[in-house]
């Protein structure tokens, strides 16, 4: 990975003076979408892009060491060998950005990917995925934990109750001791953009994860009822783009929830490409949270590739 | 396997380019063109005319490439053209609401059918047309035309109207000629040559949609069509929207016709786009992308932002603009003068945001950001259509309204601030038509725009704009020019004479005018005579002239932007307490009107009695004036209000001295206006004699002024002063032909002496009540203020 963010001290009037017109960011959103990407080749080297950008994810309370390790192999060999040779794309190394998974099922997933040789990162989710709503103590000690397991990523969630009662100080320490507990491990601060109200403490909240010294910031859990949406996505980038104005520091950008079609994929990447420019169109500095979404890319290309659209059993399951 | 292209997919993933937009066969337009062997005629009486021998001019497509040939039409195709208006204004006119209402619904849902090819047809003429837009156009005033009669009583469709624009604004083209025909009217259009082609296929769309034969006309060709056509004699009425210097030079053309002009002069207007500190600033430079870096677009922006954001939005800027394309340009020349207005602002010190270093040729141009513009730069003052914004900074909100209104347009300005109180007085401020919170610019039907100052005399758009197309009073009719000197009207020397063989025993008075509401002698010292019918000399009153006009206007701009900003309440005890002067002073009044016109004392005291009634009329108008809150179709809201025009220059009638007069003061001062009064030239006295009663009433000193003298000496010093934003005048073909010529772009409302119209409404003495309402919005200009909301 990249230069990491080390994060500076807290600024409170930064923060104060954020301003956010919902209307106007709505309508950026809309624009992005109607920006096209154009067919065939270019659609397919897209697709790609967002494959390598993929933090391939599996959240659930039945995960075991079985389904972990199918996923880990998933990840290694995202879309068919054949199809990737038909477009001389099988030797350009590509994988998903990651696996992502809760902090007991770390030790199976390493364990999954270092047997088959594999150095694709593995991500944790932590502190009390998904609510947040456990003693600071055990949410530290959970980071701890995923990372002696092997986890080179952590997926931190903030706490709601300090950003919604504007308590900014006292969230920015917090998710510095997180970044601590991370040692080296990069950390994804996850703000659940979904219960923070407004756009205005989106971005407020965006700020001080950057300033704490977050790596990603991360839209949610996939577990609220909101998710992902581009409006709050430019929200965030656009606190990005200002903490880079004005600081220097690049912090990547992590949708995530809900995304499932190969064409809501491409809009993300269109969106950071408009917004952000195309330095941020790396796995280092943006990845996709998902689950499902591969299979419908792996589909798209599948139809680039031979023209056809593919029966589901011709493609491998993860 | 799918074919393969000279991009490596791999290629393609390490540049993450969008790749090229799939170009658009427009196929739907080429069948169409081809339909018409590439040689668009005319249309005319419902149907494509191609009359033999006749030049033509070539219409291109984006590429350079030839699309298809449109006539220039000629005297004969003119007058058959206007003969068939002339014919279709009758049918059209007594067709009922609902039938007139109808055709223009099934002409929107054609567009909806056809909005592919309407589409297709703008783009290869590269004007820009949304097809949406102009559905929503079609169906927002046929909802007018169903409601014609109800909603607008008392008022006539003005005939024959001919709707010209120049080569951009498609969308302003139809915003003029479907309220035109909603209202009952015919119309001519002339469309610019680039307009012609799409022009044409709505015309053809129209006549499907049932528009009986006649109705709508279109005549193309190049600029002298358009003279020829607003020359001919069966035109009623010339709207014209595009540039201010072809939009002067029609007026000046037509002048001495007759026939009464608006203009909407929206092309190359300025308008300020102002960045507060308080605002989101990433939207606001997401908004100024959006508005400034179109292809053709056909304004222009100044950007005014806050010192301490200045940094912030330039960064951002050159953030967001890097590797931004160029931008098509109307024409080769048209870049080389953006070019060369980029270039002079660089040597005087400006520094450029520039997405990429200029092309040497092509119909494009970069996306440029010059910052730190002098005002006085080339790119702010007379700024050329190109995809260029110049950047200033400003310390306060006074200081951006100042940079704001220090320029001649006055179209549009976008304020970005999330302080909804500073929004607003911001907005009441600035001296435009239309303002955006929050947003660059908003297109809808039901948003009434206006200009002032140099971007245009009239307002489209909404219900307001329905009255450009309606009369009330009777029209003056078609006149001749007559050869004018125009540098000699009205400065021919006073002719004072030493009083020869006077009768001694009758010692004329001396009369006074009212200039910066003082009482005072003409600034020259000259006076003239004034004569009773008989031909004896009653009185002397002053010999006013320029420079009483001068002082006059120096007083009114001082204190009209207090009296306009004074509550309508205030406004209307004032107009009052004229009344009650003029009331307890109705003896003095009267005799003044019967010895100065004859008239027996009776009549003369029961025109006293109407002009206290009308005073009070305005008075009780004052604050009961209509502003609204237009429904929009997206979320958010919008406030539409009339507002004071300026300071107004009046030459009044001879008929009825001091009713004519209060009837313009009332109107005129009750909306918050200043006025400067050319009272009669034959009957000043009893205009003069109104002076002490206006000293003893509340309306404050300066607001009004008299100015005796010669008519066409007063009306050549009206028109010669810019501040001056409109006359009204009564008076002779020659003043008319005058005004026209010399101040083309003041609003005008030019009148013949007493009129009495079909229903037996006399204009002073009995007005129905869409005279009063006609003359009331003479008064007022409209400004909207739009503030979109999630």
């Amino acid at each position: 990975m990249s230069e990491r963010n080390p994060g500076i001290d807290l600024d409170l009037e930064w923060v104060s003076k954020v301003r956010v017109n919902t209307q106007a960011v709505l309508k950026r959103a809309q624009q992005v979408q109607g920006r096209k990407v154009a067919k065939k080749e270019w659609q397919a080297a897209w697709h790609l892009k967002a494959v390598t950008c993929i933090d391939l994810t599996t959240l659930s309370g039945d995960d075991t060491p079985s389904n972990v390790h199918r996923l880990c192999m998933k990840a290694m060999q995202p879309v068919r060998y054949d199809l990737l040779q038909s477009m001389d794309m099988h030797d350009k190394g590509i994988t998903t950005a990651a696996v992502c998974v809760y902090p007991s099922r770390v030790a199976d997933a390493v364990k999954s990917l270092k047997a088959a040789k594999s150095n694709i990162p593995v991500a944790s989710v932590a502190t009390g995925f998904p609510a947040g709503q456990t003693p600071l103590k055990t949410r530290l000690e959970e980071v701890r934990m995923a990372v002696e397991d092997g986890a080179t990523e952590i997926d931190i969630v903030i706490n709601r109750t300090l950003a919604l009662t504007g308590q900014w100080a006292d969230l920015y320490y917090e998710i510095q001791q997180f970044r601590e507990a991370c040692g080296d491990a990069h950390m994804k601060t996850i703000l659940a953009v979904g219960e923070l109200g407004t756009f205005t403490n989106v971005y407020k909240a965006s700020l001080v994860a950057m300033m704490a010294g977050s790596d990603f910031i991360k839209t949610s859990t996939g577990k609220e009822s909101v998710n992902a949406t581009y409006p709050v996505a430019i929200v965030m980038v656009r606190a990005i783009r200002d903490y880079y104005l004005k600081t220097g520091h690049k912090v990547g950008f992590k949708p995530a929830g809900g995304i499932r079609t190969a064409q809501e994929a491409l809009v993300w990447l269109v969106l950071m490409k408009e917004e952000l420019g195309d330095q941020w169109l790396t796995p280092h500095l943006f990845r996709l949270g998902a689950s499902s979404l591969l299979g419908d890319i792996e589909r798209q290309i599948y139809h680039y590739v031979t023209g056809r659209y593919p029966a589901s059993h011709e493609l491998p399951m993860a | 396997m799918a074919e393969r292209s000279s991009h490596s997919v791999y290629d393609i993933f390490k540049s993450m380019e969008f790749g090229p937009s799939a170009p658009s066969a427009a196929l739907t337009a080429a069948s169409w063109l081809e339909l018409h062997s590439g040689s668009l005629g005319l249309f005319i009486d419902g149907k494509f005319v191609l009359p033999d021998n006749r030049q033509t001019v070539m219409v291109s497509d984006p590429k350079g490439e030839d699309l298809c040939r449109i006539v220039c039409a000629d005297d004969e195709d003119i007058f058959s053209c206007s003969s068939s208006a002339a014919a279709g204004f009758q049918v059209w006119k007594e067709l009922s609401d609902n039938r007139r209402a109808k055709v223009l619904l099934r002409f929107a849902s054609s567009l909806q059918r056809y909005s592919q090819c309407v589409c297709e047809v703008c783009d290869l003429c590269q004007t820009p047309g949304s097809a949406p837009a102009l559905i929503r156009l079609a169906q927002y005033y046929a909802g007018w035309a169903q409601l014609r009669h109800t909603l607008l009583p008392g008022w006539s469709p003005r005939g024959v109207v001919a709707v010209m624009s120049d080569d951009i604004l498609f969308y302003s083209l139809w915003l003029k000629v479907l309220p035109a025909l909603a209202v009952g009217n015919s119309v001519i259009v002339v469309p610019g040559v680039k307009l012609a082609p799409p022009t044409l296929l709505l015309a053809q769309l129209l006549k499907e949609a049932g528009l009986p034969a006649g109705v709508l006309n279109v005549v193309t060709g190049n600029n002298s069509v358009r003279v020829k056509v607003a020359q001919n004699h069966q035109i009623n009425h010339i709207t014209y929207s595009g540039s201010k210097q072809d939009g002067e030079l029609l007026v000046k053309q037509i002048a001495g016709h007759g026939i009464p002009v608006s203009l909407s002069l929206s092309v190359c207007s300025v308008c300020p786009f102002i960045i507060f500190e308080t605002a989101d600033v990433d939207s606001a430079v997401d908004g100024l992308m959006d508005a400034a870096f179109k292809n053709y677009s056909e304004w222009r922006w100044l950007v005014c932002v806050q010192e301490s954001v200045y940094d912030a939005v330039v960064e951002k800027l050159k953030f967001r603009m890097v590797g931004m394309k160029c931008v098509s340009v109307s024409d080769e020349c048209e870049r080389g003068r953006v070019d060369a207005a980029v270039r002079d602002a660089e040597q005087q010190g400006a520094m450029l945001i520039q997405s990429c270093s200029p092309p040497s040729s092509g119909c494009v141009y970069p996306p440029t950001v010059v910052c730190n513009t002098a005002p006085s730069s080339s790119l702010v003052v007379s700024p050329p259509l190109g995809p260029v914004v110049p950047l200033l900074s400003f310390r306060s909100a006074a200081e951006a309204v100042a940079l704001g209104n220090c320029r001649p347009h006055g179209r549009a300005a976008s304020i970005w601030t999330e302080d909804l109180t500073l929004a607003l007085e911001t907005a009441k401020s600035l001296c435009v038509g239309s303002v955006c919170v929050n947003t660059p610019s908003v297109t809808d039907p039901s948003l009434p725009q206006s200009g002032r100052r140099e971007s245009g005399t009239c307002t489209d758009g909404g219900g307001e704009g329905l009255y450009q197309f309606l009369r009330a009073s009777v029209a003056p009719s078609r006149s001749e020019p007559v050869s004018l000197d125009y540098t000699g009207f009205g400065t021919a020397a006073s002719r004072f004479l030493v009083p020869e063989g006077s009768d001694p025993s009758s010692v004329s008075r001396s009369c006074s005018h009212l200039v910066r509401g003082k009482v005072c002698k003409a600034d020259s010292g000259y006076s003239r005579e004034v004569r009773a019918p008989g031909g004896t000399v009653v009185a002397h009153c002053p010999d006013g002239g320029r420079k009483d006009v001068r002082n006059a206007v120096e007083a009114a701009l001082k204190v009209q932007p207090g009296w306009m900003k004074k509550s309508p309440a205030t406004r209307a005890l004032a107009l009052y307490s004229l009344a009650d002067s003029l009331e307890k002073r109705k003896q003095d009044m009267a005799t003044s009107i019967h010895k100065q016109t004859g008239l027996s004392i009776e009549e003369a005291a029961q025109e006293v009695e109407l002009s206290i009634s009308r005073l009070s009329d305005w008075a009780a108008r004052c604050d009961k004036q209509n502003r609204h809150a237009p429904l929009l179709p997206h979320t958010g809201s919008a406030l539409s209000a009339p507002e004071a025009v300026g300071v107004v220059g009046v030459v009044l009638p001879d008929t009825k001295p001091l009713l004519s007069m209060v009837s313009v003061l009332g109107a005129t001062v009750s909306m918050g206006n200043a006025i400067i009064m050319v009272p009669s030239e034959r009957f000043p006295l009893p205009a003069l004699d109104f002076i002490p009663i206006l000293q003893a009433s509340d309306v404050p000193a300066g607001v009004v002024s008299v100015i005796s003298g010669g008519r066409d000496q007063l009306t050549q010093a009206l028109a010669n002063h810019n501040e001056i934003q409109a006359i009204w005048y009564w008076g002779s073909a020659e003043g008319r032909q005058f005004l026209q010529h010399c101040s083309p772009l003041k609003r005008l409302w030019l009148l013949c002496e007493e009129e009495v119209d079909e229903d037996g409404w006399k204009f002073w003495s009995k007005p129905s009540f869409s005279m009063q309402e006609e003359m009331w919005r003479e008064c007022v200009v409209w400004k909207s203020v739009w503030i979109p909301t999630a």
